[in-house]
């Protein structure tokens, strides 16, 4: 029953939607989610949908905790039909409807995306659809310039690794994208000045700026979420220190003053606390510091060694990162902000959290390629990134 | 049941009016950008595709009402600060084609995470600060490398670690400290590409590429 066409005159479409709103209201969410902390896949059957629309919603939909049954074995059915339009109602295992809609406009991927995101919401309680957000990262295509660098360049796209659109033209080595938040703005670092230097890219015009170009490292850019500060490495005092100034580059204040490598800052949600590696008494562990300065502490990760490139979920609750074994594999982990016992996650590396705080875009290694994944961290189900030629790291979620 | 009707109505109401004030703007496509190489479409296989404007930057918090999927601006006229200058940097002595051969001999090697230079390795920083007090005008940029074994995080921290111990070293026999720089690059040019304990330690190092001097006229 889709109450919404395009050909229907406005005001029926209107009050049609207006009984949308009703039914979704008078049906409660998915109770075999609790919180949005589902730890099984949520069974769905898919009916109707054909071609790139489909792969589109089963791969939504997956990432996102559901599994895709056949009918008998599911308790959610979504029945609709692509076309002109994408249409689905989502039905609960006793055929009522939780909703029922239409998407024109745009293109099929963008209107499969925009159902998919809606079956996330009205099935798992207090949880938003990422289907049509972005990530960035930094692709190697296995070129190397006049200089014997291996070339790495700066890319954005789709969250699904649809629509990749390359950032930097530099033919050196350009890495470490990350996101100012709330904003179509990307700090990355280039070696287009000959040595590594921090820039500020604004997505709209294409103009950028060096925000940081001192002697030695300029990398890891993170953008507070309030937009104003950004965390780095610098090498400038002698050793690689986090250090936090004004995004364009004043203000610059030290706040590490150790001998050994700190790396991979990143903010806590409120902007008070910074978290990062350093490798101060041997091998990794994660470091809390105030954002403002202060001392720093231990992050306990329930024993787990050789922890690095840490990121706080944006609830505030999690900090994912990267064991580092001693091999060649790593794993990933979270573990509760304030520390304690540290769930692992699988294989992976270079952890960077979705805006919804439950899903993971990750690097896994494959022989000597890099390729980008999407991880659950409550199912644990991961799912690749549509293929992309070349190597992929460094994944950085806008949010 | 009214009443029901009547908040239905107003949300969807609010709802378009957003959407189209969203859609307003549209984003303008991707400029090259200020002083990069021409060479579109030859860096990658990836095709440049679809620049910018459907949902960037705040995913899940940025509603988008069933019935329109078109593209919606983000927080539009929200970042009018970050629009960059582009501003040139100054002119870097250490750019152009550097001078790998001539200290080739004496690549400093590494144990597995340390970043010390090892009591073996400081005769052939003897020979480096040599030649850098013999060649006054040389200017010398210290490689830091890793081994694949520590994450990219980890290893390009690592590897600058590594650079800077060098340059301790020489700064401690004498070179002045303005002619030296260093850069990491963590695992991403390996010396050996096997996966192994003998491509890993060749692969644990710091290397010497020298400007100026002797060297090749710098670019």
């Amino acid at each position: 029953m889709i109450q919404q066409s395009q050909s229907a005159p406005p005001l029926l479409r209107f009050l049609g939607l207006a009984c949308t709103v009703l039914q979704a209201l008078g049906q409660t969410t998915f109770d075999a989610v609790v919180d949005g902390k589902a730890t099984a896949l949520v069974p769905i059957a898919l009916s109707g949908y054909s071609g790139e629309v489909e792969r589109v919603l089963k791969f939504d939909l997956e990432v996102a905790g559901f599994s895709i049954v056949s009918g008998d074995k599911a308790q959610l059915t979504l029945n609709g039909k692509n076309g002109a339009q994408v249409e689905g109602t989502l039905l609960d295992q006793g055929k009522r409807s939780l909703f029922a809609r239409a998407y024109p406009g745009g293109n099929p991927r963008l209107q499969a995306h925009a159902l998919a995101d809606d079956v996330v919401q009205a099935a798992i309680s207090g949880q938003k659809g990422i289907a049509r957000t972005k990530i960035a990262f930094k692709h190697e295509a296995g070129r190397r310039n006049a200089h014997g660098e291996t070339v790495s360049e700066v890319f954005m796209s789709d969250y699904d690794g649809a629509n990749p659109f390359q950032l930097t033209q530099d033919g050196t080595i350009s890495r470490s994208p990350a996101w100012k938040p709330g904003h179509r703005t990307l700090f990355y670092t280039s070696f287009k000045p000959g040595r590594p230097c921090i820039f500020s890219h604004d997505l709209a015009s294409g103009a950028r700026s060096p925000v940081s170009n001192f002697n030695g490292m300029n990398d890891g850019a993170a953008i507070s979420p309030d937009g104003s500060r950004m965390a780095m490495v610098l090498s400038r005092s002698g050793s690689p220190d986090i250090w936090v100034s004004n995004l364009d580059g004043s203000g610059l204040r030290q706040l590490t003053k150790t001998r050994e490598a700190e790396s991979s800052p990143c903010w806590s949600p409120d902007g008070r606390t910074l978290c990062y590696a350093s490798s101060e008494g041997g091998g990794s562990r994660l470091m809390l510091i105030d954002a403002g300065g202060g001392t720093p502490r231990t992050l306990q990760t329930g024993g787990i060694r050789g922890a690095t490139e840490p990121d706080w979920s944006p609830d505030g609750r999690w900090i994912a990162f990267t064991r580092m074994g001693g091999g060649e594999n790593f794993e990933l982990y979270m573990v509760p902000a304030n520390g304690g016992t540290a769930k692992a996650l699988g294989a992976g590396e270079d952890p960077s959290w979705a805006p919804n705080s439950r899903t993971l875009a990750v690097v896994r290694r494959r022989g000597s390629t890099r390729k980008l994944s999407l991880l659950d961290a409550f199912t644990g189900q991961a799912k690749d990134l549509q293929s992309i030629s070349g190597s992929c790291g460094q994944p950085s979620w806008a949010r | 049941m009214n009443r029901f009707l009547k908040v239905g109505l107003t949300s969807l109401i609010a709802a378009l009016a957003i959407t189209s004030a969203g859609c307003k703007t549209r984003p303008k496509n991707l400029t090259n950008l200020p002083n990069s190489d021409a060479r579109a479409g030859a860096v990658t296989e990836l095709q440049p595709s679809n620049p910018i404007g459907t949902g960037i930057g705040n995913g899940g918090r940025l509603t988008v009402p069933p019935g329109n999927t078109g593209p919606v601006d983000l927080n539009p006229g929200r970042n009018p600060q970050d629009t960059g200058t582009g501003t040139p940097l100054p002119e870097d002595p250490f750019t152009g084609e550097g001078d790998r051969e001539t200290l080739k001999a004496n690549i400093v090697y590494f144990d597995y995470d340390k970043a010390t230079v090892k009591k073996s390795e400081q005769p052939k920083l003897a020979a480096v600060a040599e030649h850098l007090k013999t060649h006054a005008n040389a200017k010398l940029q210290i490689e830091g490398h890793c081994d694949e074994r520590g994450t990219e995080g980890y290893n390009l921290a690592l590897g600058e670690r590594r650079a800077l111990a060098v340059r301790e070293s020489l700064l401690a026999l004498g070179v002045p400290s303005g002619n030296v720089t260093t850069v990491s690059f963590g695992e991403s040019r390996p010396a050996d590409t096997g996966h192994d304990d003998g491509a890993w330690a060749k692969n644990r190092r710091a290397e010497f590429v020298l400007f100026g001097g002797n060297a090749p006229a710098v670019r």
